[in-house]
């Protein structure tokens, strides 16, 4: 038996991270919950592709690998960055935040940007959404995850701003570690997404 | 008795401090942070949109009784294009309408919105939610939601038509044209987004603000219900979401996830069978997100009213967790005719009927709690009594549906549609009004008139038992759902009286509303004023003001013991009373003012 003494000391923390639990386990719920949703297309992908007898439908391009793959590097690289950046700030090395975020960004740019350029090159190339399954499973489901990314650009571009007036320390550092694990979240679903819909 | 030491206390008032009042108008009322004005919100949007759902349903009654002739009153309003007359599409656009806004823009917003709101909080001796600007956000993108139900009924070439379910292809361009179905697919996905925001807030808000002293086996089993519902909308609303996106896709992008056969492009087209499997993969669930709440909330009130703890409150938990985790695994039960391998139909025969275990154990904890107490026939009381009948029912007429011999004959009949109401629309719908009745005066610190209340309990319950039983008559004869005139049909010419008399029932349901609206309006302006405790139960919420101040607890009650504090012959020697609240102290002695009383 411990007594209220002990128990206080391994129980409650500072008002602070009692909040920050709070938030955590909100974004941990709802991270979850967003996971359905993407389960859930990835299962109307699995379901429409076990209906076709060949996939890719005779006559339509091939999905390539190298650009998305590139991509796959790219988005895991600015995971890292991220990552870094939230451990600078937890060791409160608050010089070497700003660029970790920024470097984030840049890439979550780039990823958005070479997307574009993958859905224009298959565009040109005849693939069109309305040409059955197989197209509407790539256009729809990178579309949906590109506007994920986008709204974490948003989220990275916010960030960017605080780091700048040095707001993130090593007590200071929510909003950070928020962005940081929906980041590491929409990574993961394009770790996915690569593998199921690009490679196999 | 444990010990909560007083750090535990603190670190409490700490975490929730108490926030001024804001006085402003839009802080007050429209961008409020305050829990209970967001569950006010709630009620009162979900409560306008159940007279529109109910309007929509008479029109259907109409329809059902007197095929083709001119709809009184409402005809003349809406239909003038028609003669006042509903016409075959109109009929479409007005069912399908009617089972929308009922469960996503009625029921939902009643139930969850208004009392999860209003109630967990406080019944977990909380100041507010644990993210009080989450909570606003997700009641104005409700409202939006809302905004585009409204678009809907007024989209070119009418309304959503392509049912409640919103099948493909039927719910694609193909079958359904026209912004009208655009929009209310657009709805479900933002009303969606609301729930899924809520369900964050009600998950995380228990988990985290949990009084101290209030353990889990110490919450009401309201707050128990509904938390167990913000689970289930929290992990399969988003399949509800990602079913909707899809559909939104192939409206307006050209997509072809749904959309096969002769209107796809040649290289092999979507799959309809998909939106059903996502559909319901959703949907099953979705039909206990609608009545856990209620379960909660008549749990508690059979005890509050028999004055007995509640018949083995442990079972009670266990068998709604049980509930919720069997709900995931039964969906295909909607889908026995889609083509199935046998098998599979069976398995999802077999965990569908086991459902039937934990639902049986409900009944018998909530007979039991009834059983040698000393019952107070109020009004909420009354309502709960009669949710256990409609909802018996419509547990005992599903057995029919979950086993595949019957099904097969039964299926996309009126027996289904009676099923579903009686459960859904009686069940959910009863225990609402036993919710209001009862938080009432909690809510809005004045109390609802007691005859009133009778009056629409009785004729409530009569019409409603009247109405679905003509439905599952109905079916069982074999009229389908959905038929426009089902008396073109020379074997269901003679279920025109059967449907007659439940439309007048309906007609006369709708009558015993308006005495529900009165009853609420006038105690809102001039009831009685409530004390703090009318009912005299034990949790925490009715131990301070009525209606509750902003911050609920001055202090943050330390909580004692469960939630069914009744009929404890050392409560009664020492308080001269026969229930104490969850956080109240029980004195050593019985004090001298009670005993001279006495």
């Amino acid at each position: 038996m411990i007594g209220a003494e002990a128990m206080s000391v391994i129980r409650y923390r500072p008002r602070g991270a009692r909040e920050q639990a709070t938030a955590w386990i909100g974004m941990v719920i709802f991270l979850g919950s967003w996971a359905m949703m993407f389960a859930a297309l990835f299962f109307s992908y699995g379901m429409l592709r076990a209906r076709l007898p060949v996939w890719p439908p005779p006559g339509t391009p091939p999905l390539p690998r190298l650009l998305p793959g590139i991509n796959t590097l790219i988005i895991g690289l600015s995971s890292v960055a991220m990552q870094r950046g939230l451990s600078a700030a937890r060791r409160a090395q608050a010089a070497a935040v700003l660029p970790a975020i920024a470097a984030g960004f840049l890439l979550g740019l780039a990823f958005l940007s070479l997307q574009f350029v993958l859905w224009t090159g298959l565009w040109r190339a005849g693939l069109r959404p309305e040409g059955g399954a197989y197209p509407s499973v790539f256009y729809g489901l990178t579309a949906i995850h590109a506007i994920h990314v986008a709204v974490g650009l948003g989220g990275l571009g916010w960030l960017l701003t605080r780091a700048f007036f040095h707001a993130f320390g090593p007590a200071r550092n929510l909003g950070l570690r928020l962005w940081t694990g929906y980041w590491h979240f929409v990574g993961a679903v394009w770790l996915l997404m690569y593998l199921t819909v690009f490679l196999i | 008795m444990q010990v909560i030491p007083s750090e535990e206390r603190a670190a409490h008032e700490e975490l929730q401090p108490i926030h001024h009042e804001p006085k402003s108008f839009f802080f007050k009322y429209l961008w409020s942070l305050d829990h209970k004005m967001i569950g006010r919100q709630f009620l009162w949007a979900g409560l306008g949109f159940l007279l529109v759902g109910g309007l929509l349903a008479m029109m259907i009654r109409w329809q059902w009784a007197f095929p083709g002739k001119p709809v009184p009153v409402l005809g003349s309003i809406f239909l003038r294009s028609q003669g006042g007359a509903i016409g075959p599409a109109t009929y479409m656009t007005i069912f399908t309408m009617h089972g929308l806004i009922m469960i996503f823009f009625a029921i939902t917003p009643v139930l969850i919105g208004a009392f999860g709101n209003f109630l967990l909080p406080l019944q977990i001796g909380a100041r507010d939610m644990a993210f009080p600007w989450l909570n606003a956000l997700s009641f104005w993108t409700f409202a939006l939601s809302l905004v585009f139900v409204i678009l809907s009924l007024f989209g070119e070439l009418g309304a959503a038509g392509a049912g409640w379910t919103t099948y493909p292809p039927l719910s694609t361009n193909v079958g359904t044209p026209g912004s009208g179905q655009t929009w209310m697919v657009a709805a479900v996905f933002v009303t969606g987004v609301s729930t899924i925001m809520g369900g964050i807030n009600y998950v995380t808000t228990v988990i985290r603000h949990r009084a101290p002293g209030m353990t889990w086996m110490r919450l009401p089993l309201a707050t128990w219900g509904l938390w167990l519902t913000a689970i289930l909308n929290v992990l399969f609303v988003p399949v509800l979401g990602s079913a909707a996106l899809l559909l939104l896709l192939d409206r307006l992008f050209g997509t072809q996830f749904f959309i096969a056969g002769a209107t796809a492009s040649v290289s092999g087209g979507g799959d309809p069978i998909l939106f059903q499997h996502l559909f319901w993969i959703f949907g099953h669930p979705e039909v206990y997100i609608l009545i856990l709440p209620a379960w909660g909330i008549v749990s508690d009130l059979l005890s509050f009213f028999s004055r007995k703890p509640a018949n083995w409150y442990r079972g009670t938990v266990y068998a709604m967790i049980a509930v919720c985790v069997l709900s995931a695994m039964v969906y295909g039960h909607h889908m026995f005719l889609t083509g199935f391998t046998p098998l599979l139909g069976q398995s999802f025969m077999l965990l569908t009927l086991i459902i039937s275990v934990p639902a049986e154990l409900l009944f018998l904890n909530w007979l039991r709690t009834v059983w040698q107490g000393s019952i107070r026939l109020t009004t909420p009381m009354l309502f709960s009594l009669g949710m256990l009948f409609v909802f018996g029912m419509g547990g005992l007429t599903g057995l029919y549906l979950g086993a595949t011999a019957t099904d097969i004959y039964l299926h996309d009949t009126m027996f289904v549609v009676g099923h579903f109401h009686l459960t859904m629309a009686a069940a959910s719908f009863v225990a609402s009004l036993a919710a209001i009745y009862f938080w009432f005066p909690k809510m809005f610190g004045r109390r609802m008139n007691e005859t009133l209340g009778k009056v629409h309990f009785w004729i409530t319950l009569v019409c409603l038992v009247t109405v679905f039983s003509g439905q599952l008559l109905a079916g069982y004869s074999g009229q389908s759902r959905r038929l426009y005139d089902p008396y073109q049909y020379t074997f269901l010419k003679h279920l025109l009286g059967v449907n007659r008399v439940a439309s007048y029932a309906a007609f006369l349901l709708l009558f015993a509303q308006f005495i529900f609206i009165y009853n609420f309006i006038r105690s809102l302006i001039a009831g009685e004023k409530a004390e703090s405790n009318p009912w005299q139960v034990s949790t925490l919420e009715w131990f301070t003001a009525s209606p509750p101040p902003y911050h609920n607890y001055d202090r943050i009650p330390t909580v004692l013991r469960g939630p069914h504090e009744f009929a404890d012959p050392e409560v009664r020697r020492r308080l001269g009373r026969d229930f104490i609240g969850q956080a109240e102290e029980l004195p050593e002695a019985m004090p001298p003012a009670v005993a001279s009383a006495g």
